[in-house]
Formats: structure tokens, C-alpha cells, sequence
């Protein structure tokens, strides 16, 4: 009753909505991260209550978090890093008329996803704190090593052009200044590369401009009829999905809590792991209801857990919740473990906040679906013109730079070729995401070590995820071989 | 096959030319013990040999690379029809060019207005009076969401200078 009573006499309740629905609009722009969007609203909060502020910036990362599958889904283009992986078996659905279907369990994944991460951050906040701790620069590496050797698995079609492109996407991710030394490396003299090439640039490129120009020289795919409906997943699809919602859920609270892990990392992993274990793994890439659900559990999970070592640490794991102790700060609240005793009104109505903004975005997520799919429902020369729009427009907003809009046609064209040529696009994306936490991690475990390699094994954390990676990709490696073996003939 | 040899020697010299420029990284005086240019090169290296193994996968035709002669399942690996239709879409990236190039000086809302009107019109949707409006609406509508609604600044172009 007392907790009833805390959400109707204060405004928790229209501050979650109001942020879901913020954060969905940010997370739904390319180019607008979820800290961005954030950002734009912290300063909105300075006059309200304390509480009421923070639960209107956590809801806006819950929002922002599932936002960026819609994109995805609908124009193969992902609203933030997390929604790649979401992208795949997304569009796919959406080529085959499936648009509603893949929404509906892309919302009720985010939702489950959400309450699982809720449920862990209520509970476990503090024994999963020292999760964080653990993490040294070596656990990073091989944290990241084992993001990477999802390529493997994520490379079907062909192992050697996946490896390329896995390989060229970390190369893209040395572009800039080194992480150690501060040394300008492949940056040409320009000042515009020297912080580097977001990883959304790349996305961005790769499926939203390099789709349009595959279509551009294609019949129109619109031409599939569409529902313009959200369709909810019925009893025979929740069965089917939980097991994939339970892998991204559980693999999102660990990469929830470990700074510098994140939804990207979280996303990819899941998607691997559920096609891993699914019993349709031929329908992944082609259009599967589990691999949207394993990632969009996973980066709902995360937008949770990701408050786990902000709240009882002071911690924050990633540019979101950066931006939220900022809104803690901003409201004289100092997070730590004295958070819990000093606030303790502040955390319950945080957690509170949080579970209305997971039911809000099932809310606000369902009102708005109808009209997105009518959208991208239109003609195919009014839709390629609104989405070439929205690319340029959202690409210019991360720095206000034309040339970040050069460098996303630019990766347009490469993603055309790579598609031409029959490589994948996923293991460019995960090396690009992944390549700086790699480098600049090994390099800080060497300059620990001074130079000695053991130090990635007398490390526990890192031992056991690089053996992890390693029985990845060897399992990988033989599951290619085992496929690509000619068969005997009858 | 060709395909895959053209892509082996594509990314050969991309591996080269890599390994190349991470060469005249500059020695710094902080540089641990792998330096700036360690791991570059040990991606250069990674480059040359798997383009070299999808070169001989190519010339072989079989083993590693053997599946990529069949007709690709991915839909990721749609392969555009023959002549000048692989041409076509070298015209929408010019569009976005020329709206990179003229965004400074006519601003936002003008050039995106021109973007979708010419992307519409190259798209196939033909130039009518329905066009203007809809490309108007529309550089109307973004900048609205991005400009008003979430206060990121775009190119004013040369329109506050003449009032």
C-alpha cells in the first residue's frame, strides 16, 4: 500500500512515462544515443524533485534502450549501438510482411528483459557490485576477445570473408589517437578523425545507406503486404522465445554491471548464444522471432543492470549512466554504498520508476507502433527519400559534422560492395565496437605486467573468458568444417 | 570465383597499404611495450593472410571458401543485376554529396528539402507539385524534431545574414 501510495502522491509515474517516451523518440533517431538523449534533458530536470528527476532519466534510458530496435526493424538502420544485432532478423521479418510480428516481440523481449534486469538490480545490487570490481584491464581484453569470437559463428555464409571483415573493422577502430600514448594514428592530418569514427557511423553506413543503394538498383521490396499492426507473440511463440529472452537476460545483467560491457557487447553475445541453442538455428539471419528476442532482452537487461555499480559503487558503467550520476549530482545525491542508508526514499523511488517505465514502454511502445509501420508502409521513392533524411540529419547531430555524413556515405558504399561481394556486415560492426576496449586494455594488462603475456592467464576473471572465447571459436570452426564437407554422393 | 579473387586482392592491398602507413606512426616517447603501431601490424599481417588464403580458395575453388559460389542465402548477400543497374546507385550517393557540399550555404532546411525532392524524383516517383510539398513538409519536419524539439543546431546557411 505504502508503495502504491508513493506512486500516485508524487509525479513518479507521469515522469516515467514522460521519459520512456523521450527516450524512445532519442533512441529511434540514428545518431542521437541514449546519453544524448539523456543529456538534452538534464537540464529540464534541475527544478524538479530529486527523485522524480532521476526517474524521468532512467526511464529515458529504458526508452532510448528499446528505441533503437524500431529503426532496425523497420529501415535496417539501428537507432543505437545495441539494436545491430536486433537488425538482422529484424529486417528480415520486415521483407517478408512480418513488420508487427517482429516489433511485438522485439517490445515484449525489452519488457521481459527490463523486469529480469529490475528484478536482479533490486536484489542483487550489491553482491553483483563486485562483479565490477573484479574487472581488471586483462578481464576487459579478454571480455572483448570473447565479444570477437562470436564472428566466427556470426560468418555462415563464408569463415574467410567473415574473418576479413572482422579483421577491417578493428582496423577501422585504430583510426585516431592511439589510447596509450596519444599518438595520431591514420588520421591524415585531419582533425575530424582524430577522436576516431563512432561505431553509429558505421552502422549507420553499412545497413541504412548501403540497403538503399542495394534497392536502388533492385525492384521495389515494398511491395509486401504489410499489416499495419504490432502483433503480440501468442503462448506458442512466449515458449518458443523464453529461452532466448532467459539467455540475453542473464548475459545482459553480467555485461550490465561490468563497465565498459554495454549493450553492443551484450547484444551480439546473446544473439550467438541463443542461435547456439535454438532448435531453428537455419532460420537465424533469415528472419527468426529468437534472435530478435535474445538481443533486445539482453540491451533491456543491461539498461538495468547498468545501474547496478553506478548506484551501489558510484561507478558508472557506460555514457548513460554517466549521464545519470551526473543527474545525481546535479540534485546533491552522491552515489555509493551510503546512497542506501543516506536516500534510501531516493533508491526506492528510483526502482519503482523503473518498473512503471518498463510498463510504459509496453504502452507507449504499442501506441506508436501503428503509425511507424504505416511509415515505412509509404512508396518506396517517398520512403528511400524520408530515410536518406533521417540518416543525414541524425549522423550531423553526434558532432555537427558534414564530414561525419562523408564518412557515413562513404561506409554506404563500402556496406554495397561488401553485400556485392557476399560479406557479411556484422563482423565489420563487432570489431569496430570492440576494437578499442581490445587495444587499449591489452596494452594498460602489459604496461601492469611490464610486458609479460602470463598475466592474461595468472588472472582468473580473464583465464576463464578467454577460455570461454577459445571453445567458441574452435566449436565455431568445427561446426564450419563439419558443414562446408562435401557430402557423399548417394 | 572471380569474385572472391577480385575481393582477395582488393583486401591484399588494403592489408599493404595498412601495414604501410601504420609504419609511419611516430615513435612516442610514452610508448609501452607494444607502441602505437603493435597491434595495426599484427591486423596487417592477420589482412594479407586471410586475403591470401581467400585467393587460393578462389583459384582452387574449393575448401574454406567453397560455399561462396553457391547462391547466397543471407540476404545480407543480395548480388545487384548486371550493368548499368550497378550504376544506379552510385547516383543516390551523389545526391548526398552535392547536399554536403551545399548544406553550408543554403542551410538546412532548403538542401534537406532538396535532398528528398531529388531522392524522390531519382527513386522513381517522378516531379510534380506533390513532390515540392512532401520535400518542404519534410525538411519542415526534421527540423522540428532535431532543431526545435531536441535544440541540435544545424547549418543556417546564408538565410540570417539576409534579414
Amino acid at each position: 500500500m505504502l508503495i502504491l501510495e508513493s506512486l500516485w502522491s508524487t509525479w513518479i509515474v507521469p515522469a516515467a512515462f514522460g521519459g520512456v517516451a523521450w527516450g524512445i523518440l532519442g533512441g529511434a533517431l540514428p545518431g542521437i544515443s541514449p546519453s544524448i538523449t539523456m543529456a538534452l534533458l538534464l537540464p529540464l530536470t534541475y527544478g524538479m524533485d530529486p527523485t522524480v528527476a532521476i526517474v524521468m532519466l532512467a526511464s529515458t534510458y529504458v526508452g532510448a534502450e528499446y528505441g533503437g530496435s524500431i529503426p532496425a526493424i523497420l529501415i535496417r538502420t539501428p537507432g543505437t549501438n545495441a539494436a545491430a544485432a536486433t537488425v538482422v532478423d529484424g529486417y528480415a521479418m520486415k521483407q517478408q510482411g512480418r513488420a508487427g510480428e517482429a516489433l511485438g516481440i522485439s517490445l515484449y523481449s525489452g519488457f521481459v528483459g527490463g523486469l529480469f534486469g529490475l528484478a536482479m538490480l533490486v536484489l542483487l545490487a550489491e553482491p553483483l557490485s563486485n562483479v565490477a570490481l573484479a574487472f581488471t584491464p586483462q578481464a576487459y581484453f579478454a571480455l572483448g576477445v570473447l565479444g570477437l569470437s562470436v564472428i566466427a559463428s556470426l560468418s555462415r555464409e563464408s569463415l574467410i570473408k567473415g574473418l576479413i571483415a572482422g579483421v577491417l573493422g578493428l582496423m577501422i577502430s585504430t583510426i585516431g589517437t592511439d589510447p596509450v600514448t596519444g599518438t595520431s594514428r591514420f588520421t591524415f592530418d585531419s582533425p575530424d578523425l582524430l577522436s576516431g569514427i563512432p561505431p553509429i557511423l558505421v552502422m549507420v553506413g553499412l545497413f541504412a545507406i548501403g540497403e538503399m543503394l542495394a534497392q536502388t538498383g533492385e525492384p521495389s521490396l515494398q511491395d509486401v503486404p504489410e499489416r499495419p499492426r504490432i502483433r503480440f507473440p501468442g503462448p506458442a511463440m512466449w515458449r518458443r522465445i523464453a529461452l532466448p529472452q532467459l539467455i540475453g537476460s542473464v548475459i545482459g545483467t553480467m555485461e550490465g554491471v561490468m563497465p565498459g560491457g554495454g549493450g553492443a557487447v551484450s547484444s551480439f553475445l546473446a544473439y550467438n548464444e541463443a542461435r547456439r541453442w535454438s532448435r531453428h538455428k537455419e532460420e537465424f539471419g533469415k528472419g527468426s522471432p529468437e534472435g530478435i528476442a535474445a538481443p533486445e532482452a539482453a540491451n533491456n537487461t543491461v539498461a538495468c543492470t547498468a545501474l547496478v555499480p553506478m548506484l551501489s559503487l558510484g561507478i558508472p558503467s557506460s555514457n548513460s549512466a554517466a549521464v545519470l550520476l551526473g543527474g545525481f549530482l546535479l540534485h546533491g545525491l552522491l552515489p555509493g554504498p551510503m546512497l542506501f542508508v543516506q536516500n534510501p526514499d531516493v533508491v526506492d523511488g528510483l526502482f519503482l520508476g523503473l518498473f512503471v517505465a518498463n510498463i510504459a514502454m509496453v504502452i507507449v511502445g504499442y501506441l506508436i507502433m501503428g503509425p511507424c509501420i504505416w511509415l515505412v508502409s509509404r512508396p518506396k521513392p517517398y520512403l528511400m527519400a524520408f530515410i536518406y533524411a533521417l540518416v543525414v540529419s541524425g549522423v550531423f547531430a553526434i558532432e555537427a559534422s558534414e564530414f561525419h555524413v562523408a564518412v557515413a556515405l562513404a561506409f554506404g558504399v563500402l556496406g554495397y560492395v561488401m553485400r556485392s561481394a557476399g560479406v557479411p556486415l556484422l563482423p565489420m560492426v563487432l570489431g569496430v565496437v570492440l576494437g578499442f576496449l581490445v587495444e587499449s586494455n591489452y596494452r594498460r594488462a602489459l604496461v601492469l605486467s611490464g610486458g609479460d603475456h602470463m598475466i592474461f592467464i595468472q588472472d582468473r576473471l580473464a583465464a576463464v573468458l578467454l577460455s570461454l572465447a577459445l571453445i567458441f571459436i574452435v566449436g565455431s570452426l568445427y561446426r564450419h568444417a563439419i558443414e562446408t564437407r562435401p557430402k557423399p554422393r548417394a | 570465383m572471380n569474385r572472391d579473387l577480385a575481393l582477395g586482392g582488393a583486401t591484399l592491398a588494403i592489408a599493404i597499404a595498412y601495414y604501410l602507413l601504420s609504419a609511419q606512426i611516430p615513435e612516442s616517447q610514452l610508448a609501452d611495450a607494444v607502441g602505437p603501431q603493435g597491434l595495426p601490424r599484427v591486423y596487417a599481417y592477420i589482412l594479407g593472410a586471410l586475403s591470401l588464403a581467400l585467393i587460393g580458395s578462389a583459384i582452387r575453388g574449393s575448401g574454406l571458401g567453397a560455399r561462396d559460389s553457391k547462391e547466397p542465402s543471407n540476404p545480407e548477400s543480395r548480388v545487384p543485376s548486371p550493368g548499368l543497374k550497378i550504376l544506379r546507385p552510385l547516383g543516390v550517393v551523389a545526391i548526398g554529396v552535392i547536399y554536403i557540399v551545399v548544406v553550408p550555404w543554403l542551410g538546412y532546411i532548403v538542401s534537406l528539402a532538396g535532398l528528398i525532392a531529388a531522392t524522390t524524383y531519382y527513386q522513381g516517383g517522378g516531379f510534380s507539385r506533390r513532390v515540392v510539398i512532401v520535400a518542404l513538409s519534410g525538411a519542415l519536419l526534421f527540423w522540428g524534431l532535431f532543431v526545435a524539439i531536441l535544440g541540435i543546431q544545424h547549418p543556417a546557411g546564408i538565410w540570417p545574414s539576409l534579414f
